[in-house]
C-alpha cells in the first residue's frame, strides 16, 4: 500500500470567496460527516481500524458518535440479525435529517455467508441504503473510498428541499 | 417524514420508575463499550446494581446450522467469523478437531506455520483487547498505540494468507502455502520492538490513578465462581488457576516450546489487564522459538505442507496438474466433500480469549451431522448475571472490558 | 411425479453415495485402557447404572439414565474430579430414534482428563436441571432448549437465549431449514412495518448465485450509475470513477498523483 505524502497547506485559504448556499452548505455537510459507530460484527473492527492511528478517519470530518442524534451517517457494520432488525430501524429513526446509510460489507448488503434463518438478507430491507460497500470484510481504504464517494452524492445533492421521505428500498 | 413504522416505545411493558425505588437501567444491544452487541438489564438501587440480566443473540448468524449444511472444507472460512480478532485460532480449533477426528498427522513445517500463526492471532487478539478496553475507559493514547502496534501484525499477516481480519490461512490437514520470504524478518523487526511497546503501555497504565480506580478490586471472580460458570482462559487464570491447555494436552508443537504461564489469585480487573501484558510478553517469547523452529525446517528440507491422506486432503497442486488419479481424487474432494468416520470428537484449544471448543458428531457422511462450537465468551458473558451485583455503574463498562468478550463467538 | 422428499430431515445430503461403501468408524476402546477412567468408571458404576462405555479419541464416553444425570454429574464433580463443565447440548435423532441425545462435556483439572456423559430423551421428555451444580448449564440448558426445544426441569429462568422471544421454532432441529420457514423470512418485516408491508418490501432473495447485472433495483454497476429502478444502458458513456467533482471542490485539495511520492518501505 502506497503512502501518498499531501501537501495539505498548499493553495488552501482563499480570504474572499463567492459561492451559493448550495454549495456553502454542502461542503459544511460534506466535510463533517459523523457516523454512528454501528459496529455488528467484523466490519466493525475494521470500522475501528480506519477511526485508529494508521488509516486516521478523522481528516475526512468523520468522527465516530455513539450517539444516534449527533450522527449524520450510519454505518451499518457487520450481520444484522433479525432478532436486531428492529432496533437499527429504531436509531435509524433517532438519526436528524438529513441521514445517509452506508452498508459495510456483504453481510449489511445482502446477508453475504450467511444465508441462514437468522439472519436479515441485506440491511435494505429495513432502513434506505445509500451506498453498499462490497467486501468480507471491507479494508479500511475502502470504507474511506465509500465516504468520499457519499462526500460526492451528498455535494450533488440540494441542500435546502423539501425533503421527500425516502423509500424504504 | 419517514414512512410510519409500528415500533413503539420498547419498554411499555416494563416500570422503571419501581415503589421500592429500583430503577431498571437498559444497556444496549447497540452501545460503543458493549463490546458488540449486548444487551444488559440492569436493576439499579441508587447507582448500585443489584440485578444484571444479559440478553445475547443479537449476533447469532446460525453457525452450527451452517456445519450442518455444509461440507468439512467449506465451514472453514466461516469459523474465521466466530472470533474475528483473532480469526486463525478459530480455523486451527475447527481443523485440529477434523484432523483428530480422521486421524490425522500434520507435517512438522505446517505445524510450526501454524503455532506462528497462532501466536500472532494471540497478539493480535491482546493489543485489539487493549484498545478496546482502554478506550472505553477513556484512555484514548493506549487505543491509538496498540492499533498502530496491531496494524503492523496485521501487514504480516496479509503478507501471508492476503487478508486482515478474516484469514482462513489454515486447512484442515495442513496450510495451503509456505512463508513469504519477508515474513520472517518483519516479525523479527516486530518481536524486537514489542517488549519497548509493552513497556510504554504499562508505564501509562500500571500506575496511572484513574486506571487503578476502575480496574483495583473491581470486577473479583472467586475462585469457586470461575470453576462453576465454566470459565477459560485469562478469566480463569486471574483466578488462581494455572489451567493452560497449550500447557496441560498440548496440541501442534507446543510441547517442545517454553513459555510461563502466567497466573494471578487477585481475579480483579488489574490482574486480569497483568495477565494479558504477561501473556503478550509469552506469545513473544513463544514466536521467538517457532522462527528458530521454521528455520530448522528449512535447513532440513522439510517441505511438505498438507499431510499426506488421499481419501482425505487434496494432493498438492502440482499433481493434481499432472495425475490423473490426483486430479480425479481432487474432483471428488471439492465436489463431494471427504467422508470422515463415523464417531465424535471434541477437541478444545487455547485460543486468545480461552477454550475453544469444536464438537463434531460424523456419521460418516461428507456433511457433520452436528457441530456444536464450545466458545468461551459465551461463558464469560454468562458470569455477568453474578458478577455485576453489588458493583456501580461505571465498573459495567470496566468488567465487561477486562472479559474480553466477542459477540460473533458469543451467539455463533 | 414429482420426486419424495423426506420431511423428518431437511438438511442438505449428498448428492451421490456409493451404495457399496461402509463408513469407517472412529476406534473406540475399551475404558480398561486407561487406569484414570476405569478408576472413574469404577467408582460410577457402584451407584448408578452405566447403559454403554468407551474410550474414543482420549476421552472416555459414557451412556446413563437421564434420570440419573443431577446425581452422575454430582458425583463426578464431588468424588471424581470433575470440577468443570465445559460444553453442555443435544443432538437431534427424531428422525432415527425419536428423541435427542444430551451430553455433558466434562473436565477435571487435576487429573486432566475430559468425559462425556451422554444420555437419551424421548422428543416430548424433560430433563433436570444440572444448573445448581454448574452455573454454566444455566445458559447452555437454555441455549439447549432454543435450539432443539428439550424443556428442562428446575431451571430457573428457562427462555429463550439466542433467538427472540417470540421466535416460532426450534433451529437446530433437523426438521427446520438452514433458510428457516415462513415466519423466519418475514419475521424483521412483521415486526418492524407489519404484515400489510410484505407486499411492498417484497420476498428475500436468497439466492447466492442469482447476478442480473442489469438490475437497478439490487446493484449498480460501477460506472454506470444510474438511479434506482431506471433501465441501464450499457451504450451510454462510462462515468468517472473519481471520488471528486470535474472542478474540483471548494477549499478541498484533490489527490494528484503524479505529485505524490510513493514510499516503498513501510518503515515496520
Amino acid at each position: 500500500m502506497a503512502q501518498h505524502q499531501v501537501n495539505y497547506l498548499k493553495d488552501g485559504g482563499l480570504p474572499v470567496a463567492l459561492t451559493s448556499i448550495d454549495k456553502v452548505v454542502n461542503w459544511g455537510r460534506s466535510n463533517s460527516i459523523w457516523a454512528l459507530t454501528y459496529g455488528l460484527a467484523c466490519c466493525g473492527i475494521e470500522m475501528m481500524a480506519s477511526g485508529a492511528s494508521r488509516y486516521d478517519f478523522d481528516r475526512f470530518g468523520t468522527i465516530f458518535r455513539a450517539s444516534p442524534r449527533q450522527a449524520d451517517v450510519m454505518i451499518v457494520a457487520g450481520t444484522l440479525t433479525k432478532k436486531h432488525a428492529e432496533f437499527i430501524r429504531r436509531l435509524y429513526d433517532q438519526m436528524t435529517e438529513p441521514k445517509w446509510v452506508i452498508s459495510m460489507g456483504s453481510c449489511a448488503n445482502t446477508g453475504g455467508m450467511f444465508n441462514t434463518y437468522a439472519t436479515v438478507q441485506g440491511v435494505d430491507r429495513v432502513i434506505p441504503v445509500d451506498l453498499y460497500l462490497p467486501g468480507c470484510a471491507p479494508r479500511p481504504e475502502s470504507l474511506q473510498y465509500a465516504v468520499m464517494l457519499l462526500q460526492k452524492k451528498i455535494r450533488s445533492e440540494k441542500a435546502i428541499k423539501a425533503q421527500k421521505p425516502k423509500r424504504l428500498m | 417524514m419517514q414512512q410510519t413504522n409500528r415500533l413503539r416505545p420498547f419498554f411499555e411493558n416494563i416500570t422503571f420508575e419501581r415503589d421500592d425505588n429500583e430503577l431498571v437501567l437498559n444497556f444496549g444491544p447497540q452501545h460503543p463499550s458493549a463490546h458488540g452487541q449486548l444487551r444488559l438489564m440492569l436493576h439499579l438501587q441508587q447507582e448500585q446494581i443489584v440485578k444484571a440480566h444479559p440478553d445475547v443473540g443479537y449476533l447469532h448468524r446460525g453457525m452450527e446450522k451452517m456445519a450442518e449444511n455444509m461440507i468439512y472444507n467449506e465451514f472453514m472460512p466461516t469459523t474465521d467469523r466466530m472470533d474475528y480478532i483473532a480469526s486463525s485460532s478459530n480455523n486451527y480449533g475447527f481443523a485440529l478437531a477434523v484432523e483428530r477426528l480422521i486421524g490425522l498427522e500434520v507435517p512438522r513445517r505446517a505445524k510450526v506455520i501454524r503455532m506462528l500463526l497462532l501466536e500472532i492471532n494471540r497478539l493480535m487478539s491482546h493489543l485489539f483487547w487493549l484498545a478496546t478496553t482502554a478506550l472505553d475507559i477513556g484512555a484514548m493514547t493506549i487505543f491509538l498505540y496498540a492499533f498502530r502496534e496491531r496494524e503492523y501484525l496485521m501487514d504480516i499477516i496479509e503478507d501471508y494468507c492476503g487478508a486482515r481480519l478474516t484469514h482462513a490461512a489454515i486447512r484442515i490437514g495442513g496450510v495451503p502455502l509456505d512463508l513469504p520470504d519477508n515474513f520472517i524478518p518483519d516479525l523479527k523487526a516486530f518481536l524486537d520492538k514489542l517488549p519497548q511497546n509493552i513497556k510504554d503501555y504499562e508505564d501509562l497504565l500500571d500506575t496511572n490513578r484513574i486506571w487503578l480506580m476502575r480496574m483495583e478490586n473491581v470486577g473479583v471472580i472467586p475462585t469457586e465462581m470461575a470453576l462453576s460458570w465454566g470459565c477459560t482462559g485469562p478469566m480463569l487464570r486471574a483466578s488462581g488457576v494455572a489451567w493452560d491447555i497449550r500447557k496441560e494436552e498440548p496440541y501442534g508443537l507446543y510441547d517442545e516450546v517454553e513459555f510461563a504461564v502466567p497466573v494471578s489469585d487477585k481475579g480483579d480487573n488489574y490482574a486480569r489487564y497483568k495477565l494479558y501484558m504477561a501473556e503478550m510478553r509469552e506469545s513473544a517469547k513463544i514466536l521467538y522459538q517457532c522462527i528458530d523452529k521454521y528455520e530448522e525446517t528449512v535447513k532440513n528440507n522439510q517441505t511438505e505442507l498438507m499431510a499426506h491422506a488421499p481419501q482425505y486432503i487434496s494432493a498438492p497442486k502440482l499433481d493434481i496438474m499432472t495425475q490423473n488419479y490426483s486430479l480425479m481424487q481432487h474432483f471428488v474432494l471439492v465436489t463431494q466433500g471427504m467422508r470422515p468416520p463415523v464417531g465424535e470428537v471434541y477437541v478444545a484449544t487455547e485460543s486468545p480469549k480461552g477454550e475453544l471448543g469444536f464438537f463434531i458428531n460424523s456419521q460418516g457422511g461428507p456433511y457433520p451431522y452436528r457441530l456444536k462450537l464450545r466458545a468461551p465468551s459465551f461463558w464469560h458473558t454468562g458470569i455477568l448475571t453474578d458478577l455485576l451485583p453489588g458493583h456501580y455503574i461505571p465498573d459495567v463498562v470496566s468488567i465487561i472490558g477486562t472479559t474480553n468478550i466477542v459477540f460473533g463467538e458469543v451467539d455463533r | 411425479m414429482r420426486p419424495y422428499t423426506p420431511k423428518d430431515d431437511v438438511q442438505k445430503k449428498s448428492y451421490y453415495t456409493d451404495r457399496y461403501w461402509v463408513a469407517p468408524q472412529v476406534p473406540k476402546s475399551d475404558v480398561s485402557e486407561d487406569a484414570v477412567f476405569a478408576a472413574d468408571h469404577a467408582a460410577l458404576r457402584a451407584h448408578f447404572e452405566i447403559l454403554e462405555d468407551y474410550i474414543q479419541r482420549g476421552q472416555m464416553v459414557i451412556y446413563i439414565h437421564p434420570k440419573d444425570n443431577y446425581a452422575v454429574l454430582e458425583f463426578l464433580r464431588d468424588h471424581c474430579g470433575y470440577t468443570q463443565l465445559s460444553e453442555l447440548s443435544a443432538i437431534d435423532w427424531i428422525a432415527q430414534r425419536g428423541g435427542f441425545e444430551v451430553f455433558y462435556q466434562m473436565l477435571s483439572m487435576t487429573k486432566k482428563k475430559r468425559i462425556r456423559v451422554k444420555c437419551f430423551i424421548g422428543e416430548h421428555e424433560a430433563i433436570n436441571s444440572v444448573e445448581k451444580l454448574f452455573r454454566s448449564a444455566d445458559w447452555s440448558e437454555r441455549e439447549m432448549y432454543d435450539m432443539f426445544g428439550i424443556k428442562v426441569n428446575n431451571h430457573p429462568f428457562m427462555k429463550r437465549i439466542l433467538m427472540p422471544d417470540d421466535w416460532e421454532g426450534f433451529p437446530l432441529r433437523k426438521t427446520y431449514p438452514l433458510q428457516g420457514d415462513e415466519f423466519a423470512a418475514w419475521y424483521e418485516v412483521d415486526r418492524i412495518f407489519g404484515k400489510e408491508a410484505r407486499d411492498i418490501i417484497g420476498p428475500e432473495i436468497r439466492d447466492t448465485a442469482r447476478v442480473d447485472r442489469y438490475d437497478t433495483e439490487r446493484f449498480a454497476q460501477l460506472g454506470h450509475e444510474v438511479p434506482k429502478g431506471s433501465t441501464f444502458d450499457p451504450n451510454q458513456p462510462k462515468t468517472p470513477l473519481a471520488y471528486q467533482e470535474e472542478g474540483g471542490v471548494f477549499l478541498i485539495e484533490g489527490f494528484d498523483e503524479t505529485k505524490s511520492k510513493i514510499i516503498s518501505d513501510r518503515k515496520r
